[in-house]
């Protein structure tokens, strides 16, 4: 038995052996080709591989990255700017009737349903996106600043913990989504029975279908995008408090600082960059919510049976290109430049404020 | 120590490991072999009898054994519960015998292996079983020199002693004794740790609270897909199932007759094509800005951040004319003309964000190991596949999973580029658009429930899979890509 594994392993040795034998010849004769190739060039003075000047080389790297680029980012910007100024632009026959300054605008600000609550809605675009920006961020960024900070101060299950908080990040919002409305179902729904449990009275209590009111169906909204938001802000704040010197907290532990005091004055102070940093990013975050309103109430923003809607303002913009029905692309790009000038504000405003204020 | 029985109980790991994969490959094989014995409705006028699903009571036959539903679903259960334990298993066990050195082992080697053993020996691997129980005496024969007549002897002893332990209390001091001063210091002290434990109950409490609010979902989301269509529907759902009710063929259902196979194919090729695309790009850009000198770089640079914060919509409505019709005609034309696999990779074959991250990380490597490299003659293309991509290798494995995430999740560009396609479109839908367009209703309007949240589970599932293989690199990653902005 001994003697015919060795005899096998013997066998495959050699098989080895002779491939890689085989590998490196070949691997010796394109070298040498190679190098007579170099030779020939450099005697006719033709290499110009050496002689490449900084910019064509960093043309040959750049230039997979900047072609995809150049096609779909820098010219949706300039052409963005361009849609703006037709006027019925239509896209199929790729005409326009005439260009216009700020028709596009107008259109959009005195749309029914944009800022203008609509009449057969009573909703509008902007203040619902307004609604969850201001209710979502503050009680996200504040859990999860107190996650953080808890997180920080245990040991036994902290990886645990962590990694259960981080969960949310890696899930798709459409799958989650329909799991949030299916949880919070009229009838059989988890969150009414466990409501039940507290001896409310349930029945008929809707929250996402036909007979829910708009602040039920709100609530729904900011619940989901403040469970999904919350994992990315806490992982962010838990590496920012673990970068924080130890000698701060010693200090404070030989004054015998209350631990209320730490976490003001030290912790967040301390902090306070990325909890800046984190606040801007999450109000535009909650500024472009689209995928999380899809799931819980559908394309439109509309559960079934109910006579307001949850449009935010991506998806008053993604109205106009939906699919099969494609409408007027310039009123869209309007909207959009709308909301890059919001963006572009926070963006400067955090720019400046963390230039003066954050200093740390 | 005896370093022969250390080499003895590695070599015993190795073989127990061998058995370990060719356990789980069993378990994978059976898996899949029950799985596609699962029955399914007759189909009638090419559409599924759905509403006789709950009602079919199957009979399946294997090995001349003839057995109900009910039995299938709980072995379907149990293999999918073996296949959960053995596979982490398997990987932390490999983990941890290549790094285990002589100086770790202690009696808690020992009792894990044991536990281990007892694992196996639920989940019907018995040769694993027999061999991480054997492995055991032999690590404690290493440790403490017993043999298993010793060991076995030794254990009554040693409980006693530990039960003693536990019942005698600690002598109290007669305070009466004690000064004033000291008795003070005492109370303070005693006052302090009962605050300290208050404040360490609370946190967990809080801490817990919240995972339970996270972890929910997801429960729950398994439990439906599971249940049958009056379980998921019934206006008292239950919160725990017996195994033998955990109705497997909902995931067959919705593979087959809800198409999510297809999705489920499309999806990764887009997902596959664009992360190369993205890996590819990404390195040469970063490298152009970290190292190679030019004019401009800085001002090229700056304008690649500040695209940074256009909102993606504004590009959308672009693009969208870009590639239809008038534009390179990917999407828009007449049946069969079409192209929405370009349509959706190429768009995201690069990003900004992703060039900035790696530059980072490419400009934290030391310029002198570029020079010296160039000195002996290095290329730049050969200084970035054997230096920087091998140095910057985590970043880059992290930049991959994150893509590859995202493309899973696209919703809304996949959305316009299949809308407009109409019936052909719906061929090349991905798993979000799959997962809130397909209708999963009956003939009488009602909603399967369960049908709906098993395609939601069968989307995330994969995603929590690669989450928990590659944990450190990505949760890393994200704490990183934060504080760098």
């Amino acid at each position: 038995m001994a003697d015919f594994i060795k005899n096998v392993k013997g066998f495959f040795n050699k098989v080895g052996t002779a491939i890689k034998k085989f590998f490196w010849d070949v691997r010796r004769k394109i070298n040498n080709v190679r190098r007579r190739i170099s030779n020939f060039l450099d005697k006719h003075n033709l290499n110009f591989a050496n002689k490449f000047p900084g910019w064509a080389k960093a043309l040959i790297y750049l230039s997979p990255a900047l072609i995809v680029l150049v096609i779909f980012t820098f010219y949706p910007i300039i052409n963005s700017f361009a849609l703006v100024v037709y006027q019925n632009y239509n896209m199929t026959n790729d005409t326009i009737t005439g260009y216009t300054i700020f028709g596009n605008f107008l259109t959009v600000i005195t749309d029914e349903s944009f800022i203008v609550p609509a009449s057969h809605t009573g909703s509008s675009a902007v203040i619902n996106t307004l609604i969850i920006v201001f209710i979502s961020v503050p009680i996200s960024v504040l859990l999860a600043l107190f996650i953080a900070a808890a997180l920080n101060s245990i040991k036994p299950l902290k990886n645990f913990f962590q990694t259960i908080y981080f969960l949310p990040y890696v899930t798709n919002t459409i799958a989650i989504g329909l799991v949030f409305a299916y949880m919070f179902k009229t009838e059989g729904g988890l969150v009414n029975q466990f409501l039940s449990l507290f001896g409310m009275d349930t029945e008929g209590l809707s929250w996402v279908e036909s007979g829910a009111v708009y602040w039920r169906s709100m609530f729904v909204l900011i619940f989901y995008s403040i469970w999904s938001s919350l994992a990315f802000k806490i992982m962010v704040f838990l590496t920012s408090i673990q970068g924080i010197d130890k000698q701060y907290y010693q200090a404070a532990a030989i004054d015998a600082t209350p631990r209320n005091r730490i976490f003001s004055k030290i912790t967040v102070p301390l902090i306070s960059p990325m909890i800046f940093y984190i606040l801007v990013t999450s109000v535009i975050g909650a500024f472009k919510i689209y995928n999380a309103i899809v799931a819980l109430f559908g394309v439109t923003g509309q559960p079934a049976g109910v006579d307001y809607n949850l449009q935010s303002i991506v998806m008053y913009i993604y109205k106009f290109i939906d699919g099969s029905n494609a409408g007027n692309l310039s009123v869209a790009a309007a909207g959009s430049l709308i909301l890059f000038a919001i963006i572009l504000v926070l963006t400067l405003v955090q720019m400046q404020v963390s230039k003066k204020r954050v200093h740390y | 120590m005896e370093k022969n029985l250390f080499l003895k109980s590695n070599k015993i790991e190795k073989t127990t490991l061998f058995f370990d994969f060719l356990a789980l490959a069993l378990y994978i094989y059976v898996f899949f072999g029950l799985f596609s014995m699962l029955a399914l409705p007759e189909i009638v006028d090419g559409r599924m009898r759905l509403d006789t699903l709950q009602f079919m009571l199957p009979v399946y036959k294997l090995l001349n054994i003839t057995f109900d539903k009910y039995t299938m679903n709980t072995m379907i259960t149990l293999d999918v519960l073996f296949m959960l334990v053995a596979m982490p298993m398997l990987v932390t066990n490999i983990k941890k015998l290549k790094t285990r050195t002589i100086y770790e082992i202690d009696s808690y080697t020992a009792s894990a292996k044991f536990i281990q053993g007892i694992i196996n020996l639920f989940s019907l691997n018995i040769v694993s079983a027999v061999l991480r129980i054997y492995n055991m005496f032999v690590l404690v024969k290493f440790v403490k020199g017993y043999n298993a007549k010793q060991f076995f002897k030794s254990i009554i002893p040693a409980i006693k002693a530990k039960f003693k332990q536990w019942t005698t209390k600690k002598e109290k001091i007669d305070e009466s004794q004690l000064d004033e001063y000291s008795i003070s210091i005492k109370k303070s002290i005693r006052r302090q740790t009962a605050v300290s434990a208050m404040r360490i109950l609370f946190t967990y409490l809080f801490l817990i609270v919240m995972a339970l609010i996270i972890i929910i979902p997801f429960y729950w989301m398994l439990i439906t897909s599971l249940k049958d269509f009056s379980g998921s529907t019934s206006t008292n759902p239950a919160f725990f199932i017996n195994i033998s009710q955990m109705n497997w063929v909902n995931y067959k259902v919705v593979l087959t007759e809800m198409n999510f196979g297809l999705y489920i194919k499309n999806t990764v090729i887009v997902a596959i094509f664009s992360t190369a695309g993205t890996v590819v790009t990404t390195i040469l850009a970063a490298y152009a800005f970290a190292r190679i000198e030019f004019k401009g770089r800085e001002v090229l640079f700056s304008i690649l951040i500040m695209t940074m914060m256009i909102p993606g919509e504004l590009y959308i409505i672009t693009n969208f004319i870009t590639v239809s019709k008038n534009g390179f005609g990917w999407v828009g034309m007449p049946t069969g003309e079409n192209n929405y696999f370009l349509a959706m990779i190429i768009p995201f074959v690069t990003s900004i964000s992703y060039i900035f991250f790696l530059r980072q990380n490419f400009k934290q490597i030391p310029e002198s190991l570029y020079k010296a490299a160039r000195v002996d003659g290095c290329s730049d293309f050969k200084y970035l596949m054997r230096v920087m991509v091998p140095i910057a290798s985590p970043t880059i494995f992290t930049i991959t999973i994150l893509h590859i995430f995202s493309s899973w999740n696209a919703y809304i560009w996949p959305r316009i580029i299949t809308g407009v396609g109409g019936l052909e479109g719906q061929q090349y839908w991905l798993i979000s658009n799959a997962l809130r367009d397909t209708a999963f209703v009956l003939d009488n309007g009602r909603v399967m429930y369960n049908l709906q949240i098993a395609a939601s589970a069968l989307v995330t599932v994969p995603l929590l899979i690669i989450f928990f293989m590659f944990r450190k690199y990505i949760m890393n990653g994200i704490g990183r890509s934060g504080t760098k902005g």
